[in-house]
């Protein structure tokens, strides 16, 4: 790996990456999804295959965290990670 | 072969954090600041660490995420291994003023070989002066000085040392002196460290009591080294280097050149052939000449000096190119040979980062990096460039894994 110089980092300068963003899941009867959309309502697409499902219970100290995580193949082969957090209801998608 | 130069008597310089003083030294209000060097080798753990971020709980080998966690206001810096080399060669360089025996041991530590240098400048303390003039004006940071006989006597000195600060051991006042330190002193490992102390062994004395040959059967071959450096049984010299021949590098044109684009191109192959010379490896370059045999008789020569010595193709030819423009050969040239005639010892630590021709090219690719950068600042007027830095790569949440921070070489 090049190593490059640079002046100091500030940690208060550290971005997000790959932050989860907001999404409509279809569910089936079961709960599990099988199209996602935007917010606008345009399409994302459909799910293909399920490759892994997991939950997260952490963080009870402050803030807590449930989710019900997907990793998820859309049609066309994309592979995307959905998450129902199970607090709020919503339906996140973000980067595996 | 020329042997290699020694010295009993050594003095060792130290400079502890090299490398992040290295830093401080070119950013400037950053010694103020808690501030932590990324591992050159991962960017997720934390490689030194400065004073104040030590107070706030930070450690060596911690990874970024525990280290911001216990200090938020921490200043995160990355490695920039090319730039503690030639900072060390430096440093190194101006030692050979003094001695012509130095030894460089890692980066940070070198050893000066004095054996003779009394008929120089005279006493210890004016040796001293003389090592401290030397290494202090290009802005260094403070450096440890120790003088003993020995290379062991004379790191226990630095280390004993306050910053800018020199403990000389007397000759003859060695044992006594080594008796008094901590076995932390020792070139030991973490393990063999805690078996000495729950042996109750906590001084080179209390070490060097015991029979050397119950060290040796507890502790094989290295508890025997260990003994006998605790009780100053051997005395490693200072071990210098003899610098190497002149390389030289020639090229014959076919039909005798004029034009300065074919003269600079030609130069540019013989640097490169130059630096690729097996002798050249480990040393950079401070005095080269060059001259061309020109048709019809006349000659062409050029000298250069480097202030910092150097081994980056780029920054050897600048000058010869410079020469080329203002006062070029006054006739086609016949023939044309490069000659590296002066060298300045390279470290050690070169082969752990950056053997000579990768930092060449590090450096290199590091300077079209920042150019093209500055370029992309200028253009859209904020920072558009981020890195990416492991922050808990562990994490189950996929969104703690990185972060980005702003790039700016």
């Amino acid at each position: 790996m090049v190593a490059p110089a640079r002046a100091p980092l500030r940690t208060d300068r550290l971005r997000a990456v790959n932050e989860p963003s907001q999404v409509t899941v279809e569910i089936d009867g079961a709960g599990v999804p099988v199209a996602v959309r935007r917010l606008d309502g345009s399409a994302i697409g459909k799910v293909e295959s399920i490759n892994e499902t997991w939950r997260i219970d952490d963080e009870w100290w402050r803030q807590t965290i449930s989710r019900l995580y997907y990793e998820v193949m859309l049609e066309g082969g994309k592979r995307v990670v959905l998450f129902q957090d199970l607090i709020a209801g919503n339906w996140c998608m973000q980067q595996p | 072969m020329s042997r290699r130069p020694t010295s009993s008597l050594a003095a060792c310089v130290w400079i502890p954090l090299f490398p992040l003083r290295c830093e401080e030294a070119r950013h400037d209000g950053l010694a103020g600041f808690p501030t932590a060097l990324l591992a050159p080798d991962t960017t997720r753990k934390l490689w030194q660490v400065s004073s104040p971020a030590r107070h706030t709980g930070v450690k060596p080998g911690m990874t970024v995420s525990q280290a911001i966690g216990l200090c938020p206001t921490l200043r995160l810096i990355e490695p920039d291994p090319v730039h503690y080399d030639e900072q060390f060669a430096n440093l190194l360089s101006a030692l050979t003023e003094v001695s012509p025996v130095v030894e460089a041991a890692e980066l940070g530590l070198a050893y000066v070989g004095v054996d003779g240098l009394q008929g120089i400048y005279g006493s210890a303390e004016k040796i001293i002066e003389a090592i401290r003039l030397a290494v202090r004006p290009s802005g260094r940071p403070a450096v440890r000085l120790g003088w003993g006989v020995g290379k062991f006597t004379a790191w226990v000195a630095a280390s004993r040392a306050k910053p800018s600060e020199a403990v000389v051991v007397p000759l003859g006042h060695e044992r006594s002196f080594l008796a008094s330190q901590p076995i932390a002193v020792l070139p030991l490992d973490a393990d063999m460290h805690h078996r000495l102390r729950r042996l109750g062994i906590r001084t080179l004395g209390a070490l060097a009591a015991l029979p050397e040959a119950a060290i040796t059967a507890q502790f094989g071959a290295t508890g025997k080294r260990l003994w006998q450096l605790a009780a100053g049984r051997v005395i490693e010299p200072v071990q210098g280097r003899v610098a190497p021949e002149p390389i030289s590098a020639a090229l014959s044109f076919f039909s005798p050149v004029g034009e300065r684009e074919l003269l600079v191109h030609a130069l540019d192959q013989l640097i490169a052939r130059a630096l690729k010379h097996p002798r050249r490896i480990g040393w950079r370059v401070y005095a080269l000449r060059v001259r061309a045999e020109i048709e019809g008789g006349g000659s062409w020569l050029t000298a250069h000096l480097f202030k910092d010595p150097t081994a980056d193709a780029g920054r050897i030819a600048a000058p010869l190119r410079m020469r080329l423009e203002q006062s070029p050969p006054t006739g086609a040239v016949e023939r044309l040979v490069l000659e590296f005639t002066g060298f300045a010892p390279g470290t050690t630590e070169l082969q752990l980062f950056a053997r000579d021709a990768q930092a060449a090219a590090r450096a290199g690719q590091q300077r079209a990096l920042r150019s093209a950068a500055r370029e992309i600042r200028m253009r859209v007027k904020r920072a558009v460039l981020y890195h990416i830095i492991e922050v808990q790569p562990w994490s189950r949440l996929p969104e703690r894994r990185y972060a980005l921070i702003d790039y700016e070489p």
